[in-house]
């Protein structure tokens, strides 16, 4: 079974999604919200997303890539968001293996090599 | 050195004589760096910033207790990093108990949670080890976890924890495997004793302990467990701190001492036995004493063995490419620029003789040697006048002589000693000692008064003597120092 990619929106709905998958390698993107023609607040998640996305077939076997918006621009500079105080989110794009301390956050998210080696090794 | 340029100039007949396949010209990398803790990554990153080709090598036997752990070398995974946190946790909690006096009311006996600070300095240990992996990877340096050792002048064999060699080969290596804590070599020893290998990441508190050894790892961590609230015995062959200023070293025993920790002084561990199986468990102990024949025996939750650390230099294959290291030591010798006896083999860090086993001093001399290597730079690691911090209890900070030391070197009538005790300000309040934080400095008489020796014993002292030691590297005179008006009110103003 390969992997599988689950899309949520907001805190609550990415903690129940991950919590669904708990066992599993669990992989997750955080972006700023995308407005009626598809386009993020957040500069650099548009830069992110394909180099992101274009990784994903290394991804391992059984593992899972959650697709989080985090919400608007006024909801993610307010330091207080869940994101911030339960994640320790420090910027998007945060490209993270869930469960473990490893991320690339902003421009490291543009690197294919980072992200390959974030997906494929221990 | 000069002799060994005779091998450099003719490599190719070298390995015909060894009964090896001529390496091509070409060598796989650049630079290959054994070790990847705090020297191997300072000087390969350097390297990759002068865009040659790097290679690290980085691979942690795991303790006789089974514990491994990630990339970056004994000061980010079990060493000043995890030492200082817990060191900074049981300061909380005197804290905690001073803030009384200051006014804060709470009702609840505080308690201390092992779990819970382990997990959080752990966690904090893993960004650093992801960091360094994200870092060696920016910089396009190929990082392998991976034992290597040399089988030829320029090879190195690298076997990977599933037992899978592969060869490379580079122009030139550096050694940086830095050391393991040694076992004492006595029945139960390995079976039953834990080394700070394994404290940091210990699963269960560690209860009731019995440090053995006194050197600073050991009081160290015999501060942080006391600290912390568990009960602690340190066994002390001989003299603490060997090597440290003998009268601040005795200062700090003496406040641990009256702060809760048991001192057992000459005598030996000779045997460790289990009691009772659990996490902790309970294990005897049977030590002999130094001076005579006396026998005692204790009973300990944990055993936690700190009496030195030996260099890993004695399976890397060394012999097979002529490094000298010193027989009984394990350490390498090396010239002032780092190099071993073979002229393109360097070796940098706490594997060096007769240099400060620091992360400081690692990193200073792995980046400077790269940049005489690559960027044609001239300078030397300065090993002088290193600045260096005891995080016991009651801190200790130093910088140049010990006065045992400067009275050797220049004589007893030619130094001049300054001290003072001094009581911190926030100590004041909560009642604490009074006359336990003491300064010294010692002077050369003969050089106008140079201050040749710093050494402070109270809170901070890591900061404290930071900027001291610039100011010595500057030439420092006594002088000076009466000239420079103190901050107030704080400690560094004595």
């Amino acid at each position: 079974m390969g992997w599988e990619e689950r899309q949520v929106r907001g805190y609550p709905e990415f903690v129940r999604t991950a919590q669904s998958y708990h066992g599993r390698p669990i992989f997750a993107l955080f972006c700023g919200d995308k407005d009626a023609e598809g386009r993020s607040w957040c500069p650099d998640c548009v830069t992110a997303e394909p180099v992101v996305r274009k990784e994903l077939h290394n991804l391992p076997d059984e593992s899972v890539f959650i697709y989080c918006l985090v919400g608007d621009r006024a909801y993610w500079k307010d330091p207080n968001n869940e994101f911030r105080r339960n994640l320790k989110l420090t910027g998007v794009p945060t490209l993270l293996k869930y469960g473990t301390p490893q991320k690339l956050v902003e421009e490291e998210c543009f690197k294919a090599e980072l992200v390959r080696m974030l997906f494929t090794e221990d | 050195s000069v002799q060994a340029h005779k091998e450099e100039d003719n490599p190719q007949k070298t390995m015909e004589v060894n009964g090896l396949t001529p390496v091509p010209d070409s060598y796989d990398y650049d630079l290959i760096v054994i070790g990847g803790g705090s020297g191997g990554l300072a000087a390969a990153k350097e390297a990759a910033k002068y865009e040659k080709k790097v290679m690290v090598l980085d691979f942690v036997t795991p303790t006789p207790q089974g514990n491994s752990w990630g990339l970056g070398g004994t000061c980010v995974n079990v060493g000043c990093i995890p030492k200082k946190l817990m060191h900074q946790a049981a300061l909380l909690g005197q804290a905690l108990q001073d803030s009384r006096k200051f006014g804060w009311q709470f009702t609840e006996e505080v308690k201390h949670n092992w779990m819970t600070m382990t997990e959080s300095v752990q966690n904090y240990i893993g960004s650093l080890n992801w960091g360094y992996r994200v870092a060696l990877r920016d910089t396009k340096v190929t990082y392998e976890n991976a034992y290597g050792e040399f089988v030829g002048p320029h090879t190195i064999k690298a076997t990977n924890k599933k037992g899978i060699e592969k060869l490379y080969t580079a122009e030139r290596f550096i050694i940086a495997t830095g050391e393991r804590p040694r076992y004492l070599g006595i029945p139960g020893d390995k079976e039953y004793c834990i080394s700070s290998d394994d404290l940091f990441s210990l699963p269960y508190c560690p209860g009731k302990t019995l440090v053995v050894g006194a050197s600073y790892v050991a009081l160290e961590c015999a501060g942080f467990l006391a600290g912390l609230g568990l009960d602690v015995t340190v066994m002390v062959r001989s003299i603490l701190l060997r090597g440290f200023d003998q009268d601040m070293a005795n200062k700090i025993g003496e406040y641990m001492k009256e702060h809760g920790v048991n001192f057992i002084r000459e005598f030996v561990p000779i045997k460790v036995e289990q009691v009772e199986e659990g996490a902790p468990g309970i294990l005897k102990v049977t030590a002999k004493s130094t001076t005579g024949d006396q026998i005692i025996e204790g009973e300990y939750n944990t055993v936690l063995l700190a009496i030195g650390r030996d260099p890993c230099t004695r399976k890397i294959g060394l012999d097979k490419v002529g490094v000298h290291i010193n027989e009984k030591t394990g350490k390498i010798p090396v010239n002032d620029e780092e190099q071993t006896n073979v002229p393109h083999i360097y070796a940098v860090g706490d594997i060096l003789q007769g240099k400060l086993e620091l992360t400081p001093v690692a990193i200073q001399a792995g980046r400077l040697l790269v940049r005489r290597l690559y960027a044609g730079a001239t300078s030397k690691c300065d090993y002088v006048n290193v600045p260096t911090t005891v995080f016991t209890p009651l801190e200790y900070g130093a910088c140049g002589y010990s006065e045992e030391t400067a009275v050797e070197k220049f004589g007893e009538e030619n130094i001049e000693v300054y001290h003072s005790h001094f009581w911190p300000l926030e100590w004041t309040v909560p009642s604490r000692d009074n006359n336990k934080c003491y300064a010294k400095i010692i002077c050369n008489i003969q050089d106008n008064e140079r201050v040749i020796g710093f050494h402070v014993l109270g809170p901070n002292a890591g900061e404290v003597t930071q900027g001291f030691a610039a100011a010595i590297k500057c030439g420092l005179t006594k002088e000076q120092l009466d000239s420079t008006i103190g901050i107030h009110p704080v400690c560094a103003e004595v």
